[in-house]
């Protein structure tokens, strides 16, 4: 980790919270929409999921918002919330209940429910409504060098693993891609402490032009003009870093899942592209293809 | 109100149908107690919101400069039924006929004047400023619902959302084979399309953003009117709203500007078109007041 940079690590509370595995929903009729208003009935959210993974591709997959591993969430809603905006990305989590009783996961994403990286021989082990119980630490995280950067949802583990550099004044942060902010979507109502913002991936040929159809599930991405610290909003020249969570949707002003984990004003933040920029690989969950 | 085109459309063969709310009353979020929003820059801030009755807020006032969170002028109604309010608020056209059925200001005729959307799924209605000062909360509008099916015979590649016949046919617009374009007071450029994407587009509003003030002054967007005509640049807002290059959507600026981080102006969006067959041209002052001879 780079000497430049002085973290509050120790200042940090962590503390237990628990989700249980869900089971897959769907809205009465079940239809999504194309752009062109054809209805389709697709997998992909909630419950556990199997043969998509943090580092496997976003984009191609026949389902809609795919989210990799297991999505877990609460009944209660208070405590559902609490889940929610204590969990950070990287936290280690726990199986509690069932067969797959203590096994070791990590925290990848967070969409409607919180997102969790088991390896494949544990999902076949787990069951719905088996109880995870995640170790959440990283709210409040703040780097003490540079006071103008905002973290969201970064564990210490991650911020450790980034690959951050301290460049003159500014962080300079690693990312698989950048986003124009013009195709960012679906979230832009939500404040950017919960959840993700979808890419809006519908201008196909855009996609292909730009390369966004390589994204994988737990890229960083970097995205410039736009400000993520209190909602998301263009703003010249402000900077956001953030991790794919979710997988590509058919739906018009939908796509992959963009949730924030940085952002900052031009003068201290910045990004640089690196292929190797994948959570599956900074926390070394997986071997990348 | 004059009509300003003729353009060929299947309103012979709309249904009009009853639709009503009760003027709804503001909310805040419960407990904890709270009653905050944060503005993008963080700091929290307590300001008028969404619904009542807004007594010195009007279609063709500014949409910016209130001191207030994304305010809807007139009368906000709603239907405390999730089911029912839906169909009040997709069914709800931008221009229809709306009637005061009970209260102080009983048989008052004003008109719906646009939608809202998430969090806030209301309708719109202009009333004159004198019978809103007799109205009360809870008073039932009725709403002659006409302009869902509604299509451009000859365009059939412009999808029309939440748009009366009666407000289609006042609005400036130029036709030529393939193509027809509509007269609006500013162009949106796509990156300043906010808080809406990816929900749907039969109903609900979508916002322009505004934390960029700077932005916004030099493309002089923070000079709009509640009630203009607007275009939002490559949206395709067929089925919900999101990002296409070369599609367009039309729409009129239903609520005030607002503080929070991908928001600003709400715009319901009254027309769409994926790839070029509907344009816009430049229309100073093109707004709801005029086109549909709403009083004051």
């Amino acid at each position: 980790m780079d000497e430049g940079l002085r973290w509050n690590f120790d200042d940090l509370v962590e503390m237990a919270v628990t989700g249980s595995v869900s089971q897959p929903a769907l809205r009465r009729g079940g239809y999504v929409h194309r752009p062109d208003g054809v209805g389709e009935v697709l997998p992909g959210m909630y419950g556990i999921t199997y043969n998509a993974r943090v580092g496997d591709r976003a984009f191609g997959w026949a389902g809609d918002h795919v989210e990799p591993g297991v999505s877990i969430g609460h009944a209660e809603e208070p405590a559902d919330f609490a889940l929610h905006y204590l969990t950070c990305i990287g936290n280690e989590a726990e199986v509690q209940t069932g067969l797959a009783n203590g096994a070791k996961g990590v925290v990848t994403g967070e969409h409607a429910r919180l997102l969790v990286d088991f390896a494949p021989e544990v999902l076949e082990e787990l069951t719905i409504g088996d109880t995870i119980q995640i170790r959440s630490l990283g709210r409040g995280l703040r780097l003490e060098s540079h006071p103008g950067i905002e973290f969201k949802k970064t564990s210490p583990s991650l911020a450790r693993a980034f690959g951050l550099r301290c460049d003159g004044g500014r962080v300079n942060c690693p990312v698989a891609m950048e986003l124009p902010p013009r195709i960012m979507g679906s979230g832009a109502e939500l404040n950017s402490e919960f959840v993700d913002q979808d890419l809006m991936s519908g201008d196909r040929a855009l996609m292909a032009e730009l390369g966004i159809d390589q994204m994988r599930l737990g890229d960083l991405v970097g995205i410039r003009n736009v400000d993520h610290r209190f909602g998301r909003s263009y703003r010249d020249g402000w900077v956001a870093v953030c991790i794919c969570i979710h997988g590509d949707s058919v739906m018009t002003g939908h796509g992959p899942g963009i949730l924030t984990l940085v952002t900052g004003p031009p003068e201290l933040l910045d990004f640089h592209l690196d292929p190797t920029a994948n959570l599956a690989h900074s926390l070394g969950i997986r071997d990348m293809a | 109100m004059t009509q300003r085109n003729t353009l060929a459309t299947n309103e012979v063969d709309l249904v009009a149908v009853s639709v009503s709310g009760s003027v709804a009353h503001p909310g805040f979020p419960g407990l904890p107690a709270e009653p905050y929003r944060l503005a993008a820059d963080g700091s929290a801030f307590l300001l008028p919101t969404y619904g009542g009755i807004v007594y010195n807020v009007s279609v063709g006032d500014r949409a910016f400069g209130w001191a207030a969170d994304c305010i809807h002028p007139g009368v906000s109604i709603g239907q405390a039924d999730d089911n029912q309010n839906r169909g009040l608020n997709v069914f709800a056209c931008v221009g229809n006929r709306a009637r005061v059925m009970a209260g102080g200001a009983a048989g008052t005729t004003g008109v719906v004047t646009g939608k809202s959307g998430r969090f806030s799924e209301q309708v719109i209605v202009h009333l004159p400023r004198e019978a809103r000062t007799r109205m009360a909360v809870g008073d039932q509008v009725l709403i002659r619902a006409e302009g869902v099916g509604l299509s451009l015979t000859d365009h059939p590649g412009v999808s029309l959302k939440g748009i009366s016949p009666r407000l289609l046919a006042a609005l400036p617009a130029r036709e030529e084979e393939g193509h027809v374009a509509f007269g609006v007071t500013a162009q949106i450029p796509a990156h300043l399309v906010g808080a809406g994407l990816g929900l749907t587009s039969e109903g609900g509003s979508l916002h322009m953003q505004s934390t960029d003030r700077e932005l916004l002054a030099e493309l002089g967007l923070d000079q709009l009117h509640l009630g203009d005509l607007v275009a939002l640049e490559d949206t395709d807002s067929r089925y919900n709203h999101g990002y296409l290059r070369g599609a367009q959507a039309i729409g009129v600026v239903a609520s005030t500007d607002g503080p929070r981080a991908g928001y600003g102006p709400g715009i319901a969006v009254l027309m769409t078109a994926p790839t070029g067959e509907l344009g816009s041209f430049d229309a100073a002052d093109t707004n709801l007041v005029q086109l549909l001879g709403l009083e004051d």
